[in-house]
């Protein structure tokens, strides 16, 4: 009798092991890339942050709203009139109390700029993640976070306090949610959540909800549990989203009325009373000067990226952000609008994305592995794009590592700590970006007033009887005489006033003026 | 205000999480089905029918029984010795079966349904014994479906689904409804999981020398089917729970509202009872505890929630409360919302498993019978409590008239 081999029967215990060791490893490259790219950038954003670009009114605004927030005077320390949903700035009065601890030296502005850095470091981590959850390699992954994150359009904007950079962050978050490979019924109820945080930091960022919408289609699909993921989005949205009307409701401040202000008058003047600034298309108008304004930093991103975006529309997986980024750029041609400076704070992420997204889809219709010419045309591309692309970036990346702007601000509030005379019970007139400097320094935060305060705040003209003439001071900056016209109390505050002193090179200068009260 | 508002919020919050269970994830979600049956057949049945003054449907059910497409079943009818109706209906079913029909006559003075039960266990020749209530549309490869699933998964108990059908009948019948699916469709399964079960009352399979040795029911309990699922869960019983919709046993929700309440008073007050008993302090681990704690008391924290969320709100609302409080005082309406957003859509796929016409004017009556329903819960929660605590024990039975069945006007 023979005795026959029997085959060794395949081990399954190691097979599961080699299964999940390269697991393990995918997830931790994913995260050293991610981490790295990350840490870089926000290096860049932090060097020179003080210094550029040069601070302005909307950041000093967020701030002392922020700091009304933190010292519980409620949602802003003039009355709340509903310009913005407030959770952004709520948010920024979580953050900002670090930086003021550890360098008490800077002006406001630049602290509150160093306490946005975790939020821009969320954001680039969020770019990756979402890149990857819509199917991106990890090298057009890193492509999209690099390509954002070194856009000196980016390197600017990303260093300033806007409320977008907040809407940014969630509706990225909300973007990974609905992605989530697990199809978790509560990561789509926090999908929605994060969708109502992201439109109750800035409004505008609800019209990229279909992009959601979208992605939320897309990762449910042939699931059984499409109907319920929806269902918990919705939840999500809706009952974080209500907390706002609510709270007007609660005032008694939701229809507008007689006496008070109210959330639905402040709508019907955002949409229907606020002057238009133009069509991007006419020479000469605010939306096309703040165009060309933002091609001046950065063209790169901008013209890739739109053209990215309606192209990405045609593939699958990139549809989500290709549709957000098409959304947006759609809306801020639509003529007559309104279009806030910072409003191209949220498309950069989308452009970033559909730009590593259309890479990705080329790379694989060429598949460069098979024929060496094809190598050679990717590698022709590539040098391409990067020598086109390289000298304008670091022209304008260095300006942004380099260039001090801040210098007489922050030499006017050091002024205004130390040298101002007869500052005691002395009343104030100051731009946004100095109010929380001058009240970090002492000053009564009553005594210190917003320049248009005074014309457009009737609670604030009422702590004034004698009208001008109970200002003592008033510090005048290029924000303040830009409009003189429209702010009159303003204009004879300027005109009845002596410089005591200036700082800054002519036409851009500021000035510490004392009030003449005696002339007429 | 504040600390009762988060309080109840997080009970919401955990409320909704686990009703939520089964549509956690699509493999979750195919996970709750029964498994397709192989075909073959190892077990016998022993498929318990108490009757009590139903001779209107018993004859139905126990037809509707006999056309199970499982070889190996007996079914024991059992009646009491004071109800000649049900008795006569009994026996003259059992004429027409005379191999697979048994009726038992249940001479306790003092009659209820685990009395009825008790009866009858000693007659069970069966290796696993299932029960029925006399109402029930059983399916007839239900019995295949839950012999596959003893022998693949090893279990001791197996529950099968209930579904309550005649959502059209009335506001309250179609929350009635959406409770037996949100609990049998999804809850019971995260019973099963974590090992403490309070077991539904028909459609439950139980093998007989596991069922023998626990004593069988507590025929003192109000809740006997609860109090069975938490001795056999702490006795360390394997639950299975499987629903299938095209299997489910279906069944009609209380005829009036007075019926309603009586029947969940009793559910409430076996609750209460169970958990005075004591017998889920067994349980091996501390969250198979707590989770019994809390199921028990569910009911009652839920009927309490059910009527002050509302209540609270509307003082929120009316009342000058700082901005803050009164903010925080609708932070429990976030779990109730969704708890309702999730109704209309687990009203819709009922419709959608159980080829059911939806209208419009159904998820209208569901959102606004919201709150009428949680006051009635609340209403039989406060009952049971009262009952309980004044002694009275008795079993108010639930009165059957068919409209679940088919053909029976819309």
């Amino acid at each position: 009798m023979t005795a026959v081999e029997l085959a060794e029967p395949v081990s399954v215990v190691p097979a599961a092991v080699d299964d999940v060791r390269p697991r393990k490893l995918t997830r931790n490259a994913d995260l050293v890339i991610a981490l790295g790219l990350t840490a870089v950038i926000v290096a860049l954003l932090a060097w020179n942050i003080a210094g550029f670009p040069s601070a302005s009114d909307d950041e000093g605004t967020y701030l002392a709203q922020a700091w009304a927030v933190q010292h519980g005077r409620g949602l802003a320390h003039y009355t709340y009139w509903y310009d913005h949903p407030p959770l952004a700035w709520i948010q920024l009065a979580g953050l900002s109390w670090l930086p003021a601890l550890l360098a008490p030296k800077l002006i406001a502005v630049a602290a509150g700029r160093i306490a946005m850095l975790p939020v821009q470091a969320a954001g680039l981590l969020l770019v990756y993640l979402v890149s990857r959850r819509i199917g991106l390699p990890r090298w057009a992954a890193s492509l999209a976070l690099v390509t954002y994150g070194l856009s000196p359009l980016y390197l600017t904007m990303g260093r300033q306090i806007y409320l977008d950079w907040f809407a940014v962050v969630w509706i990225l978050g909300a973007l990974a949610l609905a992605l989530s490979p697990r199809k978790h019924l509560w990561h789509f109820a926090a999908a929605g959540a994060a969708t109502a945080v992201a439109i109750l930091s800035k409004e505008t960022i609800a019209v990229i909800l279909p992009a959601v919408l979208v992605a939320m289609w897309q990762s449910s699909a042939r699931s059984s549990t499409r109907p319920w993921a929806f269902g918990a989005f919705v939840s999500g949205l809706v009952l974080v989203g209500c907390f706002y009307p609510l709270y007007a409701v609660l005032r008694g401040e939701l229809f507008p009325g007689p006496g008070h202000v109210s959330l639905i008058g402040a709508w019907e003047f955002q949409l229907g009373s606020r002057a238009g600034s133009g069509s991007v298309f006419s020479s000469g108008s605010g939306a096309s000067s703040l165009l060309h304004s933002w091609l001046y930093y950065d063209a790169v991103i901008l013209i890739a990226g739109a053209a990215a975006c309606f192209a990405g529309l045609a593939l699958r997986r990139v549809r989500p952000v290709a549709l957000a980024g098409a959304i947006l750029v759609v809306v801020a041609l639509r003529p007559g609008g309104y279009l806030p400076a910072m409003y191209v704070v949220q498309v950069l992420p989308f452009f970033a994305m559909a730009i590593a997204g259309i890479a990705a889809w080329a790379v694989t219709v060429l598949r460069p592995g098979r024929v060496w010419w094809r190598r050679a045309v990717l590698g022709t591309v590539i040098l391409l794009c990067v020598g086109a692309v390289a000298p304008r970036w670091y022209v304008g990346d260095r300006r942004a590592l380099t260039a001090d702007d801040n210098a007489p601000y922050a030499r006017a509030a050091d002024y205004l700590r130390g040298q101002l005379p007869g500052r005691e019970g002395a009343t104030v007139v100051v731009d946004d970006v100095l109010w929380l400097d001058c009240v970090n320094a002492g000053y009564p935060p009553d005594k210190v007033i917003w320049f248009y305060k005074i014309d457009l705040d009737s609670a604030v003209a009422k702590r004034l009887p004698d009208g001008w003439r109970d200002v003592d001071y008033v510090v005048s900056t290029p924000a303040m005489r830009q409009d003189p016209n429209s702010l009159p109390t303003v204009r004879t505050l300027l005109t009845n006033s002596t410089v005591i002193a200036s700082f800054g090179p002519q036409g851009g200068q500021i000035e510490i003026r004392r009030v003449d009260k005696e002339t007429k | 205000m504040i600390f009762v508002s988060v309080v109840l919020s997080a009970f919401a919050a955990v409320t909704l999480w686990w009703t939520m269970h089964a549509w956690r994830t699509p493999e979750t979600l195919a996970a709750t089905r029964f498994a397709p049956p192989d075909g073959e057949q190892h077990l016998t049945f022993s498929l318990l029918v108490p009757a009590r003054h139903e001779q209107a449907v018993l004859e139905h059910t126990v037809q509707r029984l006999l056309r199970s497409t499982h070889e190996a079943f007996e079914i024991i009818i059992i009646v009491g010795h004071d109800d000649p109706e049900t008795a006569e209906v009994a026996g003259r079913v059992a004429r027409t079966a005379p191999a697979r029909i048994l009726v038992v006559t249940d001479h306790n003075e003092v009659k209820n349904k685990p009395r009825a039960l008790n009866t009858a266990l000693p007659y069970a020749r069966g290796t696993v014994v299932g029960v029925f209530d006399a109402e029930d549309q059983v399916h007839p490869e239900l019995l295949e479906h839950v012999d596959h699933a003893f022998r693949s998964t090893g279990a001791d108990v197996v529950q099968g689904g209930v579904q309550l059908i005649n959502f059209h009948s009335s506001w309250y019948s179609l929350h009635n409804c959406l409770e037996y699916f949100f609990w049998f469709r999804s809850r019971l399964h995260l019973h099963a999981k974590k090992g403490f079960i309070p077991l539904g009352g028909n459609t439950v399979f139980v093998r007989t020398d596991v069922l023998r040795r626990a004593n069988g029911w507590d025929g003192t309990c109000l809740a006997e089917d609860c109090d069975l699922g938490v001795r056999l869960s702490s006795r360390g019983a394997k639950v299975v729970v499987a629903y299938d919709s095209t299997i489910v046993t279906r069944e009609e929700t209380p005829g009036s509202l007075a019926a309603l309440l009586k029947q969940r008073t009793r559910w409430n007050q076996g609750f209460l009872q169970v958990l005075r008993k004591g017998e889920w302090r067994r349980l091996p681990a501390l969250r198979q505890r707590l989770l019994a704690r809390y199921t028990l008391t569910g009911p009652f924290v839920q009927a309490f929630s059910g009527v002050v969320i509302p209540v609270g709100v509307a003082v929120a609302l009316w009342a000058r409360l700082p901005v803050f409080v009164a903010l925080l005082t609708f932070l429990p309406v976030l779990p109730m919302a969704a708890t309702l957003m999730f109704q209309v859509v687990g009203l819709r796929d009922f419709g959608k498993e159980y080829d059911l016409r939806i209208k419009w004017h159904h998820y209208v009556r569901l959102v606004a019978g919201a709150f009428p329903y949680a006051v009635v819960l609340a209403v039989a929660a406060l009952r049971a409590v009262w009952r309980e605590y004044t002694g009275r024990r008795d079993w108010e039975l639930t009165a059957h008239l068919g409209a679940h069945l088919e053909g029976s006007p819309a």
